[in-house]
């Protein structure tokens, strides 16, 4: 089976700090892969290299069997496709929450606005916010927010969903409700990259664990693999780590 | 925010606060007693010494007497003195409505002895057929009889002043997009060109404009546009300045110079929106353009509001630069009605007055708007059930 998304050596610096140093990554379709390992060890700039936030340096990033390194390729197209759901939230401040949902289907997609709605309305009924619909975005909770975004990327119809430590900015109480969204989408088969520091949800949800060090994967494999018995002693470290601070594991 | 209704100071002050009950009121009855000592005008109600105004003078000297006896009572029971004869309830509370009594008093007073008079000298001024010397009678005299000059040029200032803004924050916006174009990798060779230009035009626009003084623009733009009729077209000169009016080169001043500190503004309200708002836009596919339009520019012009009403209120009193071509604005009127009486100071200090109560007013109009703005857009979450 060819996977849907496939990373090729990808190096990116930002000045001196060389950040990725040859990433090498498959993604099937149906998979959620979590990628987990400390901050700073280039977990984020990966994700966001793939539907190029950042711009990498150089290597490969396939997808849809067009490289989207390639400057001739028509990225709004291809990132139609990849859904995005950030830390911050990052909902539109100027728009309630069912136009956050909305505005990209019908400004990029052209879709008709009542069809648009119906499509969002449905979304925002699946991530428990049927309530909230007309609610000024500013105004709801972080959990809420982040319900939001995901149901506004989910609106696009992507293939494919990219999380960037979607709950690290929210309370431990409301995590729960962001993670539950994201369970769902997983078991109806949503392909989903995931980084996030959640061990706990990592170990349940994911069919592949990434681990990440310096910029490089060092291992990677089926959650009871890294979690159960990980070959690197750099993982050990990292995740006795989390097993001392959080009693997780 | 709080529901609840908070008594403001004043209210309080009125209702429940009787410590400058004393000091207060006797300020308040030393100048009923100046007032009533003053000579009344030609229509005065009250007289010079009649039965009530001597009343009038009693009621204040009265409470005068009753405070200085407070106080000897303060000075001697220094410690004690909420213990004193004077704390007594009822006492406080006649000495209280004894100082709204005398609020009254004052309040008769002040319409007879300043209001009615001020109206007296006004009608007096204006009757008047040469300028008197008198500093505050010249100013009223050469106000009225230049009234047709400074109502026209109040509203060329005003015209000025809005129209230059609303022509100068479109072309802020459209300057604001040439100025913050990049090239990136993504774009090809035309594009990229394109885009150094635009951005390198607004660049050197906006150091230009905001480098070099309004009043000197003016000038330039003023002989520019009227050196191009006479070479390019056979009109005369009258011709030319019914064409190429000096109204017309102000405003296009105005709105030239505005253009670039407005874009400058919205640059800033560009710069404040957080990076998230255009990832999150380009992330779902849209175009740099559609993020631009539907998300970037929404906000940052509603950021920018307040310092888009600033520009105004700029615009109102810099508008004055613009007499020095001719336009008739208030400076310009100003100028003629000094030039016709003879006399400088006096008319100036309506002209100033004049400008302070346009900014005011302004201030208060931009003040009532954007907060009607900013409320309909920030409270209450509406539930769809």
């Amino acid at each position: 089976m060819e996977p849907i998304l496939k990373l090729e050596k990808l190096e990116k610096s930002f000045g001196d700090l060389h950040v990725l140093k040859g990433i090498d990554l498959e993604v099937y379709k149906g998979e959620v892969v979590c990628v987990i390992g400390a901050s700073g060890s280039g977990k984020s700039t990966m994700l966001r290299c793939i539907n190029l936030l950042e711009e990498a340096d150089s290597g490969h990033i396939w997808f849809d069997g067009q490289d989207l390194m390639d400057l001739s390729t028509n990225l709004n197209a291809l990132r139609q496709k990849i859904g995005m759901v950030f830390q911050t939230f990052n909902l539109f401040n100027n728009k309630n929450v069912l136009d956050n949902c909305t505005m990209a289907p019908i400004t990029v997609k052209h879709i008709p606005k009542a069809q648009a709605e119906t499509t969002a309305i449905h979304h925002l009924q699946t991530v428990g916010l049927s309530d909230f619909i007309h609610a000024d975005s500013r105004l709801l909770s972080g959990g809420q927010k982040q319900r939001v975004a995901i149901a506004r990327a989910l609106c696009m119809e992507p293939e494919i969903m990219l999380f960037d430590e979607p709950t690290s900015a929210l309370d431990p109480e409301i995590v729960g409700e962001v993670l539950d969204v994201m369970k769902n989408l997983a078991k109806e088969g949503m392909t989903m990259v995931v980084v996030t520091h959640e061990m706990a949800f990592a170990k349940e949800v994911s069919d592949r664990v990434v681990f990440m060090d310096q910029g490089v994967i060092l291992e990677q494999g089926s959650p009871a693999e890294v979690f159960g018995n990980p070959r690197e002693a750099r993982t050990r470290e990292f995740l006795s780590r989390y097993l001392e601070d959080k009693g997780e594991v | 925010m709080d529901n609840k209704k908070k008594t403001s100071g004043i209210v309080h002050f009125i209702q429940t606060d009787h410590r400058y009950a004393y000091l207060g009121g006797s300020v308040l009855a030393i100048i009923c007693l100046k007032l009533a000592a003053s000579q009344p005008s030609v229509s005065s109600f009250l007289g010079a010494e009649t039965p009530f105004v001597l009343l009038l003078k009693a009621c204040a000297s009265v409470f005068l007497l009753v405070s200085a006896l407070a106080l000897i009572v303060k000075l001697t029971h220094w410690k004690t003195y909420s213990h004193t004869w004077i704390k007594n309830p009822g006492l406080v509370k006649a000495t209280r409505f004894y100082s709204w009594f005398l609020a009254i008093v004052f309040f008769i007073l002040a319409v007879d002895r300043l209001l009615i008079k001020l109206i007296d000298t006004v009608r007096e001024c204006i009757a008047l057929t040469s300028n008197p010397t008198e500093f505050f009678r010249s100013m009223i005299y050469m106000t009225y009889n230049g009234r047709g000059m400074m109502v026209y040029g109040i509203w060329t200032t005003v015209r000025l002043a809005l129209l230059g803004t609303a022509i100068a924050f479109f072309l802020g916006i459209l300057m604001v997009f040439l100025r913050i174009q990049q090239p990136t990798r993504r774009d090809n060779d035309f594009i990229k060109f394109i885009k150094t230009i635009a951005h390198n035009f607004a660049a050197l626009y906006i150091f230009i404009i905001r480098g070099t003084p309004m009043m000197v623009q003016a000038l330039i733009f003023y002989y520019a546009g009227f050196n191009i009729f006479t070479h390019y077209t056979s009109m005369s000169v009258s011709q030319i300045n019914e064409v190429w009016s000096f109204f017309i080169s102000g405003l296009i001043t105005i709105s030239l110079n505005s253009t670039a500190y407005l874009a400058e503004v919205l640059r800033g309200g560009i710069q404040a929106i957080d990076a998230g708002q255009a990832e999150a836009a380009r992330s779902l596919g849209m175009t740099e353009w559609q993020t631009m339009v539907k998300v970037i520019f929404p906000q940052a012009i509603k950021n920018s509001i307040p310092a888009i009403g600033n520009e105004f209120i700029i615009n109102i009193k810099d508008s004055s630069v613009l007499s020095v071509i001719g336009v008739m604005d208030l400076m310009f009127a100003t100028k003629s009605v000094s030039g016709i009486y003879f006399r400088s100071l006096e008319i100036y200090c309506v002209a100033a007055l004049i400008y302070l109560v346009l900014t005011y007013l302004s201030s208060l109009l931009l003040k009532y708007l954007s907060g009607k703005l900013g409320m309909s857009n920030s409270r209450g979450i509406t539930s769809s059930n």
